[in-house]
């Protein structure tokens, strides 16, 4: 085992060439055992899905490699919809309800990272409180009663523009945005400066407190962007909006490389955990037509692939 | 000194000691948990003299027992700095692998053996765990949030999506039966309670659990095994949580595939405002027990103040605050007191 893990870091072991193999992998099995699963009209199909997490990856990856983590994103998602479907409920413009979602979600962010920065609260306690919080604000201001339907002049986002979901639209600058920042600015260096080594950071004169503050508002934003993409898809504004979704954001930005104790990780790695992620659960649905092996298989992921991480990256200790 | 600053104490200065007072209260948590406690127990019975009826306190302490129960092993781990969410799921797994033994429309199982095997895979449960924690060396919020959400899966499935009923009474006397008038959950509730302060306080493993928490680096200097605790622990929460589903199994007589859903969530936050602190090291099981007793009393006191069937609703963004407002309480008291403690 010992030997072998050497011998894949000397043949410069990416976990990308791993997560490329495994996808392929996938591809080919699925293709076997189901060849309409890999048409490319399925795919389009079922690629709907992918987008809302791929956006809430991207924060998500950042928050991580700062050694934090954000449970709060599904809760957040629910905020955002549950404000933008009662206010547009109560006569608000359909303009002014998106902006008070997109606003009520960055204060929901700017909450967790004041908690985290300021306050300095672990950031697992606080967005776990947060996630009971916000979804509970949620539930109990819409009485657990969806807001349907929506006006035409919006659930037209749901749809795509130049043959591309707008949300892929989205997704696609975001990322690219997200990449730069990450890789070419010295603030996107900083963020593994603070992951690597915190105190360190703050010594050399870091902005460590606003970094941190920035990100999770960053978070709660993007969670309000993905509120609006998913009421527009499902021309419906529920409570239940973004359940359970922070576990599979953080499984994709865990399998995708980036390390859960901060200081390492990208955003090719992420976009890469999120389609194997994204396949793995479309085609258990597909074939086995099951959701509840899909939580089996999800968790188990999350679990394995930071096991394999430890027992590949961290042989020696 | 003191009879000076009270004869002539400018209004500031009293400011300044009633806000030292509240500190004060803050700090030892326990004070404050038992002057909210009454502060609700006085508003709720003025509102409603009901409340004060004594099937209704049993009801509470009823609701707080197999909550308090899984609280006692997850204080534990919060003690050695680890984390577990898994306990939810993990008592819905437990819930549907008691009925599937012990239902008499399902095998119908000798009750006893059920109940054993209930215990044991709880135990079994949480001791892979603690081994993914300790040997795998993966954090425990990933090892237990991956749980969390496996174990929903297997329990849907091995359940089918159908509630599973008729209980034999061996089970049901172990969430409604009483011996000499005192309700048998509450007494086992009551056992859990005593065994936890006992390892806490009076064994070595308990100081163990505390030096642990407190530095981990140093405790490993000192020879003491880390992994071996925290395989303790995990493995007493999985048992516990057991013993939690027998208690509330016995009282519903009902098995459904969503049973135990958020319970981590209500839990946690027992932990959190009973005073434990998230990084370990510093908590005490009667601020837990207390806690547990007043986030168990708010949800009753949501509906004794006939705030309609929508109040309910509210019940986590409560449970959200609650830990809120105990970190932020945590950190003035703290930072009012200098550094650390």
């Amino acid at each position: 085992m010992r030997a072998l893990t050497a011998k894949l870091k000397t043949a410069g072991w990416r976990q990308e060439y791993v997560l490329v193999m495994l996808l392929v992998v996938l591809i080919g099995v699925a293709g076997a055992l189901d060849p309409t699963f890999v048409t490319a009209r399925a795919q389009l199909k079922l690629s709907e899905n992918i987008w809302g997490l791929a956006i809430l990856a991207l924060p998500m990856t950042m928050i991580i490699i700062t050694a934090g983590i954000d449970l709060s994103v599904g809760s957040t998602v629910a905020l955002a919809t549950v404000t933008f479907g009662l206010s547009w409920h109560q006569g608000v413009p359909v303009w002014g309800a998106a902006l008070l979602a997109l606003g009520v979600a960055t204060a929901a962010g700017a909450l967790n990272g004041f908690l985290v920065s300021k306050v300095k609260v672990h950031p697992l306690i606080v967005t776990l409180a947060t996630l009971a919080a916000f979804r509970g604000i949620a539930e109990g201001a819409s009485k657990g009663k969806p807001v349907t339907p929506l006006p035409d002049a919006f659930t037209q986002f749901g749809d795509t523009f130049a043959g591309i979901p707008v949300a892929a639209w989205v997704f696609a600058v975001l990322a690219i945005v997200c990449a730069l920042f990450l890789g070419r600015t010295p603030n996107g260096r900083f963020v593994y400066a603070i992951g690597h080594n915190e105190r360190g950071a703050r010594f050399s004169g870091i902005a460590v407190d606003r970094i941190l503050f920035l990100l999770y508002s960053l978070s709660g934003l993007l969670a309000g962007v993905v509120a609006l993409l998913y009421a527009a898809r499902r021309n419906t504004a529920s409570p239940e909006a973004g359940m359970g979704n922070e576990l599979d954001v953080i499984t994709a930005v865990v399998i995708g490389g980036t390390s859960i104790y901060g200081g390492r990780g990208n955003i090719v790695g992420t976009c890469l955990g999120i389609l194997l992620i994204h396949e793995t659960r479309e085609f258990v649905r597909w074939y086995w037509s099951s959701d509840e092996l899909n939580l089996i298989v999800v968790g188990s992921l999350l679990v394995a692939s930071v096991l394999a991480h430890r027992l590949l990256r961290f042989g020696k200790k | 000194m003191s009879t000076l600053s009270t004869v002539d104490s400018p209004p500031a200065g009293r400011l300044r000691r009633f806000a030292d007072g509240l500190l004060v209260l803050a700090r030892s948590r326990e004070y404050g948990l038992l002057l909210l406690i009454a502060l609700t127990v006085v508003t709720v019975s003025i509102k409603s003299p009901d409340f004060l009826d004594l099937g209704n306190l049993r009801d509470i302490l009823e609701q707080a027992a197999p909550v308090v129960v899984i609280a006692c092993g997850v204080m534990l781990v919060v003690l050695t700095g680890e984390i577990d969410i898994s306990v939810g799921s993990l008592m819905g797994l437990l819930a549907a692998l008691l009925a599937l033994l012990a239902s008499a429309d399902r095998c119908a199982w000798h009750p006893a053996v059920a109940i054993l095997f209930v215990l044991l895979a709880g135990a079994a449960v949480g001791a892979c765990t603690g081994l993914m924690v300790t040997i795998g060396r993966v954090p425990s919020i990933i090892v237990t949030l991956g749980m969390l959400t496996a174990l929903r899966g297997v329990t849907i499935l091995t359940m089918g999506g159908e509630n599973i009923k008729n209980f034999p009474a061996m089970v049901r006397f172990l969430g409604t039966g009483e011996v000499l008038g005192l309700p048998v959950d509450i007494g086992v509730a009551a056992a859990v309670v005593i065994l936890t302060g006992f390892i806490l306080v009076l064994t070595p493993l308990g100081r163990r659990i505390f030096a642990l928490g407190s530095n981990p680096h140093a405790s490993e200097l000192i020879g003491l095994s880390e992994r071996t605790i925290k395989l303790f622990v995990f493995a007493y929460t999985g048992f516990l949580t057991g013993v939690a589903t027998l208690l509330a199994v016995g009282k519903l007589g009902n098995v459904a595939p969503s049973m135990g859903k958020g319970r981590e969530l209500l839990v946690v936050t027992c932990v959190v405002v009973g005073g434990v602190s998230i990084s370990g090291g510093r908590g005490k099981l009667r601020g837990v027990v207390l806690a547990v007793l007043l986030m168990v009393m708010m949800r009753t006191v949501l509906t004794f103040m006939e705030m309609g069937p929508e109040a309910t609703k509210w019940e986590r963004a409560i449970q959200g605050a609650f830990i809120l407002l105990a970190v932020v309480v945590d950190h003035l008291a703290s930072r009012h007191h200098g550094s650390g403690r």
